[in-house]
């Protein structure tokens, strides 16, 4: 059952991600994070696109040029972080506290 | 809307020119201000709203037939809540002519009369008259009871506004207020009557046929708005009050129009209580004992004014009376000459206090030397409202008097009879009292007043003697027949008139006090009805007042109040789940996506 394990190991790299981005204080550990979890996805669709078929690599392609361009978007943020607190702890940002 | 042809346009005009006197008084400040060009204004107004009147009313006597112009009003869903408009037929026609005449007598006399007032309250004055004539003309031209209500509701504000022209003094603030909760208290009948009657017939109409029940609900609820207006017993009180206003008021609203309008009220709306006998019946009673009752009361009045006033009262008894009796021409014909004589007591008395500075009867005496003339109209409207033969008042009491016989008499015939006794009592005694007997201190510096004051007094004296040679067009106006005849009737009325005279000349030219005085003073002094209204005043609607007051702030404000705490309470108790980490926000969308994952698997 070739399936099965490929989408285990999709749900490993997903829950893998959810902890970082959980419990990684620095913005860039979240980043890495997040990333681990757009893989996840990108494992499934390849999985089910080779052995069931489909369009899912096409999808792939997408999801790695979402991918890129939000990793670009998110070092901007860290930089943001960076100049404005001196550091790049993500809990130091708290003005949306209620 | 269809155009209206010239008699509309004219009866819209007498309606409009006073209007727009008053919008012009009440928008444009400076001129109200001038004072002496604010008279000009609000005469100009009257003047074209009399000439209109009369050209109507020569149209109507040229056998010009009844005129209809309404547009519709309030429309909702394609159809009006009611039609408003002017209405001109045979009893609005002349009601408009008496009201308009007086209305702009007493204006003249006013610009001499009120010439000590500053420019500023002298144009108040002015501009509450112009409100009052639209508001009056509005009510006669009615050509239903919703426009008639509106029009009846601002006769009453114009009235509050007047007796408190002096609202600096404490009793005129006190008289107005007491007359306004007097009358409003009483509106309450008219307004659930226009409910009453719209719920049950579908509309406003003068004309409209009702169920008995209904119909004598709805008259019974009228005539409380009539008790209230026209001043009968018990809401009489807040007339004799009234006479706080300036006395040129207290001769156009408080005797000649705004209190008749009751009567007029009963008169249009006959169709209606023609349908309830069980109302006319209360009428009748009421009427006759405040006829008598109110009589009695002003053979001990000192004050001149208050005399009058109660003499209203007892004259609208009189009208009421035969309305109650089924003959609604008898009280409208009452209405109109006493509007005349009664306004031109009022004008002449005004004249006196002019020239004496008081309202005292005891103030006055001798003054027929010095104001020859103030005393001939007096005389003819005191004659007048005696209802002594060949002057206007005995045409029409007789009338009124006939009326009750005819409707079998008893205990209301009797009252009406004993009264008109009474009045011939009381008015010659205040004709004794201010133009006979002793001079008084002012008597040898009082003089007659200007021209502009007399001219009124001779114009309002000439219908005073010669209305009831109207009584018969009035008939055919009204569609009532009517014939002077020598009947026992008649002759008793003239004879008890007469006697009272002759009683009041014995009496008070000696200065005896008046039969009963002793009595009727104590009795006007304990004055049960005005303590029993107090009392219920004080004891009663207060403490609902205060009751209500405190429902609304703790209840009814306490609930909206409330609500607007717990709201902001949870609020502040939820506040802190905003914590502003980021990663409290993604762990909460995780759980909502498991939570949504495990739900789903259920499924």
């Amino acid at each position: 059952m070739m399936l099965r394990e490929l989408l285990l190991l999709a749900a490993l790299l997903f829950s893998i991600g959810i902890y970082g981005v959980l419990t990684r204080r620095h913005a860039v550990a979240v980043l890495l994070s997040i990333e681990l979890m757009a893989n996840a996805a990108n494992v499934a669709f390849v999985a089910f696109a080779t052995l069931r078929g489909g369009p899912g690599e096409v999808l792939v392609l997408f999801s790695l040029a979402i991918t890129v361009s939000e990793v670009a978007v998110g070092l901007a943020l860290v930089m943001l972080l960076h100049r404005r607190y001196g550091d790049t702890v993500l809990d130091l940002a708290q003005e949306a506290k209620g | 809307m269809n155009t209206p042809g010239t008699p509309e346009l004219l009866g819209l005009l007498a309606l409009l020119a006073p209007a727009a006197a008053a919008l012009v008084l009440g928008v444009v400040p400076w001129l109200r201000r001038s004072g002496g060009a604010a008279a000009v204004v609000a005469i100009a107004g009257s003047t074209v709203a009399l000439v209109a009147a009369v050209a109507v009313l020569a149209q109507r006597a040229g056998g010009g037939p009844d005129v209809l112009w309404t547009v519709s009003w309030l429309e909702a869903g394609g159809r009006g809540l009611a039609r408003v408009g002017v209405r001109l037929d045979g009893v609005s026609v002349p009601m408009l002519a008496v009201v308009t005449f007086v209305a702009l007598a007493v204006q003249v006399y006013s610009v001499a009369y009120m010439h000590a007032e500053t420019a500023r309250s002298y144009g108040r004055y002015f501009a509450y008259h112009a409100l009052f004539l639209f508001s009056m003309n509005l009510l006669v031209l009615a050509p239903n009871l919703l426009q008639a209500f509106a029009g009846w509701e601002l006769v009453g504000v114009t009235s509050y506004l007047l007796i408190g022209f002096h609202f600096d003094r404490p009793s005129a603030a006190r008289a107005a207020v007491k007359a306004f909760w007097m009358t409003k208290l009483a509106d309450m009948g008219f307004l659930f009557a226009l409910l009453l009657l719209y719920t049950a017939g579908g509309s406003f109409e003068w004309t409209a046929s009702l169920r008995p029940a209904v119909a004598g609900a709805v008259t019974a609820l009228l005539f409380i708005a009539v008790v209230g207006k026209s001043a009968q017993f018990p809401l009489h009180i807040w007339l004799p009050d009234a006479m706080e206003g300036p006395t040129p008021v207290s001769a156009l609203l408080h005797a000649a129009t705004m209190v008749a309008a009751g009567v007029y009220l009963v008169v249009r709306a006959d169709p209606l209580f023609a349908q309830a006998p069980a109302t006319r019946e209360v009428m009748l009673f009421l009427g006759a004992g405040t006829a008598a009752f109110a009589a009695l009361l002003a053979l001990v009045q000192t004050d001149i004014k208050r005399m009058l006033a109660f003499s209203t009262c007892s004259q609208l008894g009189f009208m009421v009376a035969a309305l109650g009796a089924g003959s609604a021409f008898a009280g409208f014909f009452h209405l109109g000459t006493h509007a005349f004589f009664k306004a031109l007591l009022f004008l002449a008395a005004g004249s006196v206090i002019h020239a004496v500075h008081s309202n005292e009867l005891s103030q006055m005496g001798g003054l027929r030397r010095r104001m020859p003339l103030t005393t001939v109209v007096f005389a003819i409207g005191a004659l007048s409202l005696a209802g002594i033969p060949g002057f206007a008042g005995f045409a029409s009491k007789d009338t009124v008097i006939g009326a009750v016989e005819g409707q079998g008499g008893g205990v209301p015939y009797f009252l009406l009879l004993g009264t008109a006794f009474v009045t011939a009592l009381y008015m010659g005694r205040a004709l004794l009292r201010a133009f006979f007997g002793p001079p008084c201190a002012a008597a040898a510096h009082a003089h007659e007043p200007p021209l502009s004051m007399t001219a009124p007094l001779v114009l309002l004296a000439i219908p005073s003697v010669l209305a009831g040679l109207l009584g018969g067009w009035l008939a055919r106006s009204v569609g009532a027949e009517y014939h002077l005849h020598l009947a026992p009737t008649p002759v008793l009325a003239a004879a008890l008139s007469l006697a009272g005279l002759l009683l009041a000349v014995a009496l008070f030219r000696q200065g005896r006090p008046a039969p009963l005085a002793a009595f009727l003073e104590r009795a006007d002094r304990a004055s049960l009805v005005d303590r029993s209204w107090a009392l219920l005043y004080r004891q009663v609607l207060i403490r609902v007042a205060d009751v209500s007051r405190w429902v609304d702030r703790y209840l009814v404000d306490g609930l909206m109040n409330g609500i607007g705490w717990s709201t902001l309470e949870t609020g502040s108790a939820v506040r802190p789940v905003q914590t502003g980490r980021m990663r409290d926000y993604v762990f909460a969308v995780m759980v909502g996506a498991l939570l949504l994952a495990w739900i789903g698997g259920f499924r």
